[in-house]
C-alpha cells in the first residue's frame, strides 16, 4: 500500500471537521432533522483511493456512515478510532468488480456498532481487518450480503478484551440462491484477559450449493505453548504475552494503523 | 561450574507418570547423545529441565550450575544459560521474527542491550546459517519451511549465547544440505563457547558430523545403558529390542 496519495476524512462526534480528498471521493452530510434523529454521512468512491478515517468524539453520538465503491474501483480504508458513547451504523456497497481492504483499529470505551456490506456486483470483493483493545461494552454486528454471483468476503475481526471490557462479535454472512461461485470466510477471535463475559455469535446463512464458506471463532488467553515457548527463551510472562498481544494486533495491518495500534499497546502495557 | 545435576527424578502428565527415577549428570565440554524408542520419555526430559508447566516433578531434584530449578520459572531458567532447541517450535502469527529476537535479546542483556550490535550480530549469524534476509520480518515459524524452523532455532542459540544446549530431534525435517549447516554451526557454537551439549536424535547422520562423549540408551522413562560413542553401532546394528537384553539397567 502506498501512503503518499492518503486522502483523510476527519469526524468528531456527527461532523465532518476536516477533509483533504480529490475529485474520486464525494461527501454528502445530512444532518439530524425532525424526521431523522441520526446524522447520515455519504462516501462515494469513484477512483482508486487509499483513505484515512479519523473518528473521535466528546459527547454521545448517533451517525450512520453509508459508503459506495463504484465499478472497478479499489479502496483501501483505514480508520482509526477513539472516545467514547459511539452508535454507528455503517453501510458498505461494492459494485461490480470493486475491491476494498478496510483495516480498522478502535480504541473507544462504549460503543454498539452495525455494519453492513453488501456485494452487490459481479466479484466484489471486501477484505476487512478490525482489531480493538475493549476497556468498556463493546458490541460489533456485522451482516455481509452477498448479492451477486463470485462475490469474495473475508472478515477477520480481533479483539483484546482488558479492565471492565466486555466484547461481542455477531457476524452474519449471507449467501443468497442463485449466486454461485461466492467465497464467505469469518475469523474472529477475542483474546480474553478477564473475567468478563465475552461472546462471539458466528453465523452463516448460505441458500445456495455452489459457495465456499468458513468460519472460526476463539475466545481465550494466549496458549501454555506459545508462553512456555517465549519463556523458554527468557522472556517474562509480561514480555510474553505483551509481545503475543502485539502480534495479534499488528497481523493483517498496515504500516499507519500499526503504529496506532503500537502506541496504544505502550499505553495499556507498559 | 555449569553442570547439570540430574538426581533420580520421576515426572509426570496428567496422572500418567513418564520419567522414572532418572538421573544424569553432564558438564561443561561433554556432549551427551540420549537415543531410544519413541514415547519412551526422551523430548520430557528436556521439557521437564526447561520447566514446561506441563510435566510435574513428583520426587528428585534437577540442578544447573548447583542451583535448584524445580521451582523456577522457565524464564529464569533461560536466564541461567539454558536453552531448548525444541523438535516443532511454535509459530506464532503476527509475532515478527525480528520484535521478537530483539525482544529476546534485550530480555537478557538488560541495560546492556545495544541494538546496533544486536543487529551485526543478527547479520553475522544469518550469514553463517545461510538464512534468507527477508526471514526476521516474517511472523515466528510462521510458513516457514523445516530447515527454517530449524535454522531459526539455532539462530535464536547463537543469539541467547547459553552455557546448556539442549536439542530435541533438532535434525528433523532436514535435507541434506540443511542438515550439514545446522550440524556444522552447533559444533562451531560448541568449539567456541565451550557449552555442554545434550542432543535428542534417532539419527546416526547428525552424530556423524557431532560426536558425542556420552551416549544414552533411554526405555520406558529410564536411562538402561550408557556409553560412548561405539553405542551408536550397535543400535544401528541390533536396534533398541535386541539391545535391551543384552544391557544391564542402570
Amino acid at each position: 500500500m502506498k501512503f503518499e496519495d492518503l486522502k483523510r476524512i476527519k469526524i468528531v462526534d456527527d461532523k465532518v471537521v476536516d477533509k483533504e480528498i480529490d475529485e474520486g471521493i464525494e461527501i454528502e452530510e445530512i444532518p439530524r432533522n425532525m424526521f431523522f434523529d441520526v446524522t447520515v454521512i455519504k462516501i462515494n468512491i469513484s477512483k482508486d483511493t487509499t483513505l484515512k478515517l479519523e473518528f473521535s468524539t466528546r459527547k454521545a453520538t448517533k451517525l450512520d456512515v453509508k459508503i459506495t465503491v463504484k465499478e472497478g474501483i479499489h479502496l483501501n480504508l483505514m480508520e482509526y478510532r477513539f472516545g467514547k458513547n459511539f452508535k454507528v451504523r455503517y453501510q458498505y456497497n461494492l459494485e461490480k468488480d470493486s475491491y476494498t481492504n478496510i483495516v480498522k483499529f478502535y480504541d473507544v470505551n462504549g460503543i454498539k456498532e452495525m455494519n453492513m456490506i453488501f456485494l452487490n456486483g459481479e466479484n466484489a470483493k471486501i477484505d476487512y481487518n478490525f482489531k480493538t483493545i475493549s476497556t468498556g461494552f463493546e458490541k460489533y454486528n456485522l451482516t455481509i450480503h452477498h448479492n451477486a454471483p463470485k462475490t469474495i468476503s473475508n472478515i477477520c475481526n480481533n479483539g483484546v478484551n482488558i479492565n471492565d471490557g466486555n466484547l461481542q462479535f455477531n457476524v452474519s454472512s449471507f449467501g443468497t440462491l442463485d449466486n454461485k461461485g461466492c467465497i464467505i470466510n469469518q475469523n474472529s477471535r477475542i483474546i480474553n484477559l478477564t473475567n468478563n463475559k465475552c461472546g462471539i455469535n458466528p453465523n452463516l446463512f448460505i441458500d445456495e450449493m455452489d459457495v465456499e464458506a468458513s468460519h472460526s471463532a476463539l475466545i481465550g488467553g494466549f496458549t501454555k505453548d506459545e508462553i512456555f515457548y517465549l519463556t523458554s527463551r527468557g522472556l517474562s510472562k509480561k514480555d510474553a504475552i505483551m509481545l503475543l498481544i502485539t502480534g495479534f494486533l499488528l497481523n493483517n495491518t498496515n504500516e499507519l494503523i500499526a503504529k496506532k495500534i503500537k502506541k496504544n499497546i505502550n499505553k495499556y502495557w507498559r | 561450574m555449569n553442570s547439570l545435576k540430574i538426581n533420580n527424578i520421576s515426572v509426570k502428565t496428567e496422572d500418567k507418570e513418564i520419567l522414572k527415577d532418572f538421573s544424569l549428570e553432564v558438564n561443561p565440554g561433554e556432549i551427551h547423545v540420549i537415543m531410544g524408542p519413541n514415547g519412551t520419555g526422551k523430548s520430557t526430559l528436556l521439557n521437564t529441565i526447561m520447566g514446561d508447566s506441563s510435566y510435574v516433578i513428583t520426587s528428585g531434584e534437577i540442578y544447573y550450575n548447583d542451583k535448584l530449578l524445580n521451582n523456577l520459572d522457565t524464564s529464569d531458567r533461560a536466564n541461567l544459560g539454558i536453552f531448548l532447541g525444541m523438535q516443532k517450535p511454535i509459530s506464532l502469527e503476527g509475532v515478527s521474527n525480528a520484535d521478537f529476537l530483539r525482544t529476546m535479546v534485550s530480555s537478557k542483556e538488560k541495560e546492556n542491550f545495544n541494538l546496533m550490535k544486536f543487529v551485526k550480530k543478527l547479520n553475522e549469524y544469518q550469514e553463517k546459517l545461510k538464512i534468507n534476509k527477508d526471514m526476521v520480518s516474517r511472523s515466528v515459524n510462521t510458513g516457514f519451511s523445516g530447515g527454517e524452523i530449524k535454522k531459526n532455532e539455532i539462530l535464536e542459540m547463537y543469539l541467547l549465547n547459553p552455557s546448556l544446549v539442549m536439542l530435541d530431534e533438532i535434525d528433523s525435517g532436514l535435507d541434506v544440505d540443511s542438515l550439514k549447516i545446522v550440524a556444522d554451526n552447533i559444533l562451531d557454537y560448541y568449539k567456541e563457547s565451550g557449552c555442554a551439549l545434550l542432543i535428542i536424535t534417532h539419527y546416526q547422520k547428525l552424530l556423524d558430523y557431532i560426536k558425542p562423549t556420552h551416549v544414552h540408551i533411554m526405555k520406558n522413562g529410564k536411562i538402561i545403558k550408557s556409553g560412548d560413542s561405539s553405542l551408536i553401532n550397535d543400535i544401528e546394528q541390533l536396534g533398541y529390542e535386541n539391545l535391551d537384553t543384552e544391557t544391564n539397567e542402570i
